[in-house]
């Protein structure tokens, strides 16, 4: 079943490769959202720390802003929170709001 | 593997791994996860905790043959992104030397008997099983910037679209590269380690560091940086002295750093080396080692002879040998002058990523995963006609034991500055802990597990 599903994939994709034509841009965040992924696991699905799956954009990026006024003390987060714009923060706010739980899928 | 310009051939080959046929490494054992400092019970749940599955990849009409030379951090994180980001369209094949990855990151820990070499092993069957990523175990001899293909020591080339190379580094010997005078030899080097490449070496320290008798001298010279992992020596002094402390009473750690002062985590070492290791540790700073003696254990220093029993040198590193091979080592002969956006070096089609790459960003595996991470979505956009993200971030995050059981952690973000065309620290970001504790030490394990996760499944 796994094979099935897998060898349709690359088919259709081998067919849309012929083009060489520019392809679409990738999601906007992602990439700066994989910053997180070291720690919060591919995609944010979680892994010793925890899964940033499963909030809206408002809870995400308030915890973000939160973190980036405290003093960092001991906490890790909160020191590295201070390296993003506001801008930057809202980005990965919406990159994590848009993944799906328990998936490794990119989208 | 031959020429493959078969493209059809490989992404059957790639549906073979895909769905867990075939697979080179499957034959290995499956080691490591990580995460435990009981060695030995990380090894025994590896194999049931990594899945085989298939992840789905994306449509994205992407299409290239990409080779990956390496399969560190920085080269495993790019192999896993282009087929994750880029889907079943990019041919992705990783080549590297080693069955497995050796983790430098926690490797300090070996020398105090808390972990095992095998618990920072790694294996790529999961980069195989999961996005189809073509594994071949062997050495990169030549590269053809023009023909765009490598040469295997086997003999066979591998064609390429996009070239990454993700070697690492190398230690330098030679004493017109900052080589110390009396370790030129294979001999004076296989007494005076550096274990600064997890491994044999790591384990003989080891070996060393037990026959110390009480009283004795370990001796741990730290290079000019740049150098890989920055507060990496200050943390293996401090293990070594706590060690002592605890098992060979009389001890001595001496410290003896070509740079000004301590390169990282300055509040914390500092701390370590004045209080917590006071009357052990002796940190001497800007030191001139004009040369060891292998056979006698000792050093002539600018600040003056010093009889050892064991001498940890850590010599100068320069990138890894297939990127000096290439001409590409422009930066003092050393590394690779990157376009910081992409990190494709003064050749195009050839990327250089991980500790090998010239940038101000530390030479270390969190960030080599993100640069890895960067350099795929850089290369997807050059395949799919796209420019590069102009305002790329990484970052950096890392625990450093300060004793056995307590440990400190150092964070920065690093941002593209297109004035300077570099990737520089946000300042307000960079900071380290404000005490050494011990549920840093316990977050050490979870970060090491998550940062390995990450980049091998």
């Amino acid at each position: 079943m796994r094979l099935l599903s897998t060898a349709a994939l690359l088919g259709a994709s081998l067919l849309a490769a012929t083009a060489g034509a520019q392809t679409a841009a990738p999601p906007t965040g992602r990439l700066l959202a994989s910053n997180c992924f070291q720690c919060h696991g591919t995609n944010g699905a979680g892994s010793s720390f925890d899964s940033l799956i499963g909030q809206s954009v408002d809870e995400i990026y308030k915890k973000l802003k939160e973190m980036q006024v405290e003093s960092p003390g001991n906490n890790i987060m909160k020191a590295h929170a201070r390296g993003y714009t506001d801008e930057q923060m809202r980005q990965i706010s919406l990159y994590f709001s848009q993944q799906r739980s328990s998936s490794t899928t990119s989208r | 593997m031959d020429n493959s310009n078969d493209r059809n051939q490989q992404v059957r080959r790639a549906l073979l791994k895909a769905a867990g046929f075939g697979s080179l490494g499957a034959l290995l054992p499956a080691i490591g996860c990580g995460g435990s400092d009981k060695a030995d019970e990380s090894t025994s749940f590896a194999l049931g905790h990594s899945s085989t599955s298939a992840t789905a990849l994306p449509a994205t009409g992407i299409t290239g043959r990409v080779v990956v030379v390496g399969g560190g951090m920085a080269g495993a994180a790019v192999a896993k992104y282009l087929r994750l980001w880029g889907g079943s369209g990019v041919a992705v094949t990783l080549v590297e030397r080693s069955a497995s990855y050796t983790s430098n990151i926690m490797s300090n820990l070996v020398l105090t008997g808390q972990r095992s070499i095998s618990s920072l092993q790694y294996t790529y069957n999961n980069l195989v099983s999961r996005y189809g990523i073509n594994r071949v175990q062997g050495e990169v001899v030549s590269v053809d910037p023009v023909g765009r293909k490598v040469r295997l020591a086997s003999g066979s080339t591998l064609a390429y679209d996009r070239l990454v190379l993700a070697p690492g580094v190398v230690f330098t010997y030679e004493l017109g590269l900052g080589g110390i005078p009396g370790l030129e030899t294979a001999a004076a080097q296989a007494r005076v380690l550096h274990a600064w490449q997890a491994g044999p070496q790591t384990t003989a320290l080891r070996n060393q560091i037990t026959a110390m008798p009480n009283g004795g001298v370990f001796v741990l010279t730290i290079p000019a940086k740049p150098y890989r992992c920055p507060p990496g020596p200050y943390e293996r002094a401090c293990l070594v002295a706590d060690w002592l402390k605890k098992n060979r009473p009389g001890a001595k750690v001496f410290i003896l750093d070509a740079n000004p002062g301590i390169t990282a985590e300055v509040h914390s070492f500092t701390d370590a080396f004045m209080n917590v290791h006071a009357g052990v540790a002796e940190y001497h700073p800007s030191v001139v080692i004009n040369s060891i003696d292998a056979s006698a254990m000792t050093l002539n220093t600018s600040i003056g002879n010093i009889q050892a029993n064991v001498i940890n040198a850590i010599p100068p590193h320069r990138a890894g040998k297939v990127v000096t091979d290439a001409g590409l080592a422009d930066i003092g002969g050393r590394w690779a002058s990157v376009n910081q956006l992409s990190y494709e070096s003064k050749v195009a089609g050839i990327h250089v990523i991980g500790d090998s790459a010239g940038t101000d960003q530390p030479k270390a595996g969190h960030i080599g995963n993100q640069l890895g991470k960067v350099c795929a979505d850089a290369m997807l956009r050059a395949l799919g006609r796209l420019t590069p993200d102009p305002a790329p971030v990484t970052n950096s995050a890392c625990y450093s034991p300060i004793t056995m059981d307590t440990a400190s952690w150092l964070t920065a973000v690093f941002a593209y500055n297109p004035t300077t065309l570099k990737m520089a620290a946000v300042a307000d970001s960079f900071r380290e802990a404000e005490s050494r504790s011990g549920e840093n030490f316990s977050k050490m394990n979870k970060w090491f597990s998550a940062l390995m996760t990450e980049t091998f499944s």
